[in-house]
């Protein structure tokens, strides 16, 4: 496989604070990356590094290119929503079209109006005139229109309702496997995107503290459901996180061979959710 | 490049509508004052008039004319200035203010092109939307003119349309108005820069230098080379020949009989190779291109979305 992101010690600081501290990683293709962190952990500060929004220390190298100083040449190849309001309020539908038309070598503008043929969007109409459903139907339509072959979304649905939000993965990972695309995602709604995701990053206090793909997930991490009682004894094996549920404990092992947990009690994957809260409570506890 | 360029420009006419919206409420108003004057004229101080221009000579008719076709551009020209001072303050502004500019930078162009793409609008294709509103109405104030002309007996082809020297006067508003925002570029990119890193209120910030900065040079340095400098690049555009010959054409219409023989030639009072050779004209523009590069560098840098 070959890297499309490659990241090596990349620091970017905003006066005292390290927004994104020493980070490595790369990102292969045809993966779906989920960026998982708290809210001031740095996924907005990478992802705008790794897209030439904002300059950084370190070696970062997106498509074999510098994003900072090849910006025009990476956004051939790169789409990205960073957020759903970020389309301009006064343009018409049909000139976003024709705009990116002109500028993007890329752009489908058949598949563009296919997919808008979809949705109750006008072309005659404003953005401004758009529900915060629709803009966000009209940039992703646009988006999936280009021959991309990274695509970058940052909390992607916020704002936007369930049946929304269904329809909106739905599509992405139709496309994803019509068109074998890669892409990195960020969202607070992880329960939503696990069952899409290939790798998971977590990331806290501009670190990355979880790097790997879902299927070794099982592997590295372990919840163990226990009584009080086998809980007592399964603490010697150190678990990095500990939590009730319905007067039963639950904890979070790393890196243990299942077999030594069993008869414990019951033995599971943790789901992204309660493994981030284990990661990033775990560490500061 | 040149097809990305053209869709940048084709955005700052979707974008600000006024470039084109405002000289074309000028228009309209200028046409409609000259059919009220028209109309409502006295119609016996009138048709001596007619009387009177038909025997006018035709160097006379023909001044008579750049001086009436001038009048109409007036408005034009002061509009086209605040026009392009208000867009340039406003076009690196407002794509932040609304956040768009995420989407702006997500598109395959660089912050050069981008910031290219406002400096051209403000010099070149402001001035050319104006300079085609400016001749319609020349066109169609002239045409109504005939019409009313021709109801009162007079005779529109020999009094206005043999006559009248469009070429010159077109040719003269053309190359006025393209030359304009080129000794006035420091202020557009001065306008850029603010436009470019202020957080609020682009119009003051970008005004309160100028008028402050003359203020402390006074009074510190008790000197007044950047009010000297203001004021030059402000009223002494170097494009004209002599200044006094267009003052006592509009100080005095009547004296264009006494012109006599002489052709009233607006090309012939511009002096374009001067112009073009005079190193306040460069050096200002060197200052715009020092301006407009930190404005780039600015969107390029800055990190605030």
């Amino acid at each position: 496989m070959t890297s499309l992101v490659s990241a090596r010690n990349v620091s970017k600081s905003y006066g005292s604070v390290r927004a994104v501290d020493d980070v490595s990683f790369e990102v292969e293709k045809g993966c779906i990356t989920g960026l998982i962190g708290p809210n001031g952990a740095g996924k907005t500060t990478l992802l705008k590094a790794l897209l030439g929004l904002t300059d950084c220390q370190g070696s970062l190298s997106v498509l074999g290119l510098d994003p900072f100083r090849q910006r025009k040449e990476l956004m051939q190849n790169i789409c990205f929503i960073a957020d759903v309001a970020v389309l301009p309020r006064w343009i018409r539908v049909y000139q976003l079209l024709d705009f990116v038309e002109s500028v993007h070598s890329r752009f489908s503008r058949k598949r563009a109006e296919d997919l808008l043929g979809r949705t109750k969007i006008s072309a005659k109409s404003k953005v401004r005139q758009l529900s915060k459903g629709m803009v966000t139907q009209l940039h992703l339509s646009i988006i999936t229109a280009i021959d991309a072959k990274l695509l970058v979304l940052d909390e992607p649905t916020l704002g936007l309702d369930i049946i929304f939000r269904k329809d909106f993965y739905g599509n992405l990972l139709e496309d994803y496997f019509k068109e074998e695309r890669t892409i990195i995602i960020t969202t607070h709604q992880v329960e939503e995107i696990e069952n899409l995701l290939t790798n998971v990053m977590f990331i806290n206090d501009g670190r990355i503290v979880l790097d790997t793909s879902m299927d070794a997930l099982p592997e590295l991490y372990v919840e163990l459901l226990a009584t009080n009682d086998n809980a007592d004894r399964a603490r010697h094996l150190n678990p990095i996180y500990e939590r009730d549920v319905f007067g039963k404990k639950v904890l979070t092992f790393e890196g243990i061979n299942r077999e030594q947990l069993s008869g414990f009690g019951e033995l599971r994957t943790p789901d992204i959710a309660d493994l981030f809260v284990a990661k990033v409570k775990g560490a500061t506890a | 490049m040149i097809r990305g360029q053209f869709a940048l420009l084709q955005r700052e006419l979707w974008e600000h509508r006024s470039i084109y919206v405002a000289p074309a409420v000028i228009a309209l108003l200028v046409i409609l004052t000259t059919l009220t004057a028209q109309v409502s004229v006295d119609g016996t101080h009138l048709d001596l008039g007619i009387i009177g221009a038909s025997n006018f000579p035709e160097n006379a008719r023909a001044g008579a004319l750049t001086v009436a076709m001038l009048g109409m551009s007036i408005t034009f020209f002061f509009a086209m200035g605040i026009l392009a001072a208000f867009y340039s303050l406003d076009s690196l502004y407002a794509e932040r203010r609304d956040r768009s500019i995420l989407f702006w930078r997500s598109i395959p162009s660089t912050d050069f092109e981008t910031v290219l793409s406002k400096l051209l609008t403000a010099t070149v294709v402001i001035p050319l939307v104006t300079f085609a509103m400016i001749v319609v109405t020349h066109l169609v104030v002239l045409l109504t003119t005939s019409v009313w002309l021709a109801i009162r007996g007079g005779n529109a082809f020999h009094l206005i349309w043999s006559s009248a020297p469009f070429l010159d006067v077109w040719a003269a508003t053309l190359v006025f108005l393209l030359a304009l925002p080129l000794w006035l570029a420091p202020f557009t990119g001065w306008f850029l820069l603010v436009s470019a890193f202020t957080k609020r209120s682009p119009f003051l910030t970008a005004a309160l230098p100028i008028a402050i900065l003359p203020l402390l040079e006074k009074m510190i340095f008790d000197s007044g080379v950047f009010a000297e400098a203001l004021f030059v690049r402000s009223v002494k555009m170097p494009l004209f020949i002599d200044l006094s010959t267009m003052e006592r054409i509009f100080d005095d219409v009547d004296s264009l009989a006494s012109i006599g023989n002489a052709e009233l030639s607006l090309l012939g009072l511009m002096d374009i190779g001067g112009f073009l050779g005079n190193p306040g004209l460069w050096l200002g523009l060197v200052v715009c291109g020092l301006f407009t590069a930190a404005a780039i560098y600015v969107r390029r840098y800055r990190d605030d979305s």
